[in-house]
């Protein structure tokens, strides 16, 4: 019986790299004669940072800590135009530990992000890409004081559309390929949950759901997300070093909510191609269009 | 030579001023100074624009601020801050607010110590039971001699479960009545109340109403919600005998909530003293210097509607007070009362 498990490939830094805007563009010349292998672009990111708290559903004061989050990352190219769109993936889970002026008070945040978009991709002179699109992100956190009694959390929940990009810059340190890239995505409409101003989730509990969820527009609930790194080419796979920036603002039911964090991110990122073993395309047929 | 094509220019551009008009327009929060004057205004802020029964006890809080103002000097201790601080949240006369400081923490106590304590804890345990009864989910219960069960619920804050009430009902089900005790008892979670009530039901009631502030104006409420409790699931045990509950002026909170419930039931009489109120359900806030502050945001109404906050008066006819001179003799007057009353 024939094996029909896919065979899994990280291919090797100097092939992607080898891909640059030339590369690409011959790629989809070459698109309609050849089979387009589409590797995924996975990355694996960890950032560890400041925290800047404020929820005053909880407290009206500023808390400022640290903040830890993992980050994972998939683009690949799309199948119906792999030469101009890309799909992107991203969840992330993000912690925040943070205190109050007096240091005898913490805030804690927890929130997991899952996004999915498409985006348009241009490949412009000097090495350099740009891509745009929209996505669908679903949140998910809540904050906690350990201090409250009654009011000690606030659910954090959104489902949004919005728009996001990335800019990139293949070019070398000394001998070694770097890509600089910038990401960022910021929502423009969705809905998202609040309670009321001095509404008790118990009074949710027994039943009372009026006025919880809003209309999310950038100017009651703001959202920046931005990544700026260089992927070193160091191994087969890549080194990801850079820094990350996450701006959550909202004001609605006068609540207001701000929750900024700024870290460090270290990771891996590599390509990753997937191809059936019984049909694996000969070099002189295969066309490989790189996700960046 | 121009990288960009004029689109991306363009897309760019609009991309940028957008961020920049949402980055300006992050929402901020007030902050005040770590100082005496700072912590007072922090402080009178919190109340001014989350207290809910400015109205309802005629308090001026503007006047209050005006009063007190004037008592804060920059170079005053932390201790003497508390004071004055303490002195100013007691104007509300509400049990439910305090000030939390590492040294002390404010109680308005006069919503219970201008009345008869009326209760004795021992006097039943040694005079009633020779110590001889069961405890269970927080209850303490037994059998009277005259036929009558008796359940003292110290707490709302003590979890008590299905299994629990089951064990209690049973053991408790060949009397005539029951006497649910919730003298000083102090409140706690309101689940326990609708856990407790749900067996006393032989259909869904409406339990009140309960509201809450929707901005930071003394007016800013939202419409009561009316809340239900329904029976407890089928197979528990549930009581349809004579009830009473026996209360005190230190029956707060959830206490109070659950004697305004139970009121409403027909087997039901309220003996004993007016409760304590409390029926504004607290928020947490804080100040800047650390300081934590407790207060009534959100009032709960009994099932007529009407405010609980100055405590549930007896049913008519069942005001009693423990008589001290009897209580050294050993007898409880009011648990006599509720037994008469069961055993009439």
């Amino acid at each position: 019986m024939a094996m029909a498990v896919a065979a899994c490939v990280w291919l090797s830094s100097a092939d992607a790299y080898a891909a640059d805007t030339e590369a690409n563009a011959e790629a989809a010349s070459a698109a309609e004669k050849a089979e387009i292998v589409r590797p995924v672009n996975s990355s694996y990111m960890l950032s560890v940072g400041s925290s800047h708290l404020g929820d005053t559903y909880l407290s009206p004061l500023k808390y400022t800590g640290w903040h830890a989050a993992f980050d994972y990352d998939r683009i690949q190219a799309m199948k119906f135009s792999p030469e101009r769109w890309r799909q992107q993936l991203r969840i992330s889970v993000e912690f925040n530990h943070a205190d109050n002026p007096a240091r005898n008070a913490t805030l804690y945040y927890l929130n997991v992000h899952a996004s999915w978009g498409m985006l348009r991709r241009w490949a412009l002179p000097y090495n350099i890409g740009v891509a745009v699109g929209g996505n669908a992100a679903l949140n998910a956190g809540c904050t906690y004081s350990a201090r409250n009694g009654n009011n000690p959390a606030s659910a954090k929940v959104d489902i949004t559309v919005g728009v996001s990009g990335h800019a990139t810059w293949k070019t070398r340190l000394g001998r070694m390929p770097v890509m600089l890239l910038w990401q960022t995505s910021m929502p423009l409409t969705g809905a998202f949950f609040s309670p009321e101003y001095d509404e008790l989730y118990y009074e949710i509990y027994l039943g009372n759901r009026s006025g919880l969820v809003h209309w999310a527009l950038p100017w009651n609930m703001f959202r920046w997300d931005n990544l700026v790194c260089a992927d070193l080419d160091v191994s087969s796979t890549r080194l990801r070093v850079g820094f990350r920036s996450r701006i959550f603002s909202s004001e609605v039911n006068n609540i207001t909510t701000r929750i900024f964090s700024y870290g460090f991110v270290v990771g891996a990122t590599g390509d990753w191609m997937s191809v059936s073993p019984r049909n694996f395309p000969s070099k002189e047929t295969m066309s490989i269009v790189y996700a960046y | 030579m121009k990288i960009f094509p004029k689109h991306i220019r363009t897309a760019a551009t609009l991309a940028v001023a957008a961020m920049a008009c949402a980055l300006s327009s992050c929402h901020d929060i007030e902050e005040y100074e770590e100082t005496p004057r700072g912590t007072f205004e922090q402080l009178w802020t919190i109340l001014d624009e989350h207290y809910c029964f400015f109205e309802q006890k005629g308090v001026d809080w503007n006047d209050v601020h005006r009063r007190y103002a004037p008592r804060i000097a920059d170079d005053m201790s932390q201790q003497e801050l508390f004071g004055v601080c303490s002195d100013m949240l007691n104007e509300l006369r509400d049990g439910h607010t305090n000030l939390v400081t590492p040294f002390a923490t404010s109680y308005y106590r006069r919503w219970w110590s201008d009345y008869p304590q009326n209760f004795n804890r021992r006097l039943v345990q040694e005079y009633y039971f020779n110590f001889n009864y069961r405890t269970a989910g927080g209850i303490d219960y037994g059998l009277l001699p005259q036929n009558v069960g008796y359940m003292y619920y110290s707490n709302f804050s003590s979890p008590v479960g299905e299994s629990n009430l089951d064990n209690i009902l049973a053991y408790l089900a060949t009397a005539d009545g029951l006497i649910i005790d919730v003298r000083d008892n102090g409140g706690g979670s309101m689940t326990n109340v609708e856990t407790i009530v749900s067996r006393f039901i032989s259909e869904r009631i409406l339990a009140g109403t309960i509201c809450h502030k929707t901005g930071p104006g003394h007016g800013d409420f939202s419409e009561p919600y009316a809340y239900y409790y329904s029976p407890a699931e089928a197979g528990r045990i549930m009581w349809f005998k004579p009830v009473v509950v026996l209360t005190n002026r230190s029956t707060f909170s959830a206490a109070n909530n659950f004697v305004s419930v139970m009121k409403s039931l027909p087997q039901v009489k309220i003996v004993g003293a007016t409760t304590g109120g409390g029926s504004g359900m607290p928020f947490s806030s804080e100040l800047t210097n650390g300081w934590g502050v407790r207060f009534s945001a959100s009032p709960v109404r009994d099932p007529e509607g009407r405010l609980t906050e100055f405590g549930v008066d007896p049913t008519e006819g069942c005001a009693v007070d423990l008589d001290p001179q009897a209580a050294l003799g050993g007898t409880d007057t009011m648990l006599d009362f509720a037994v008469a009353i069961l055993t009439k």
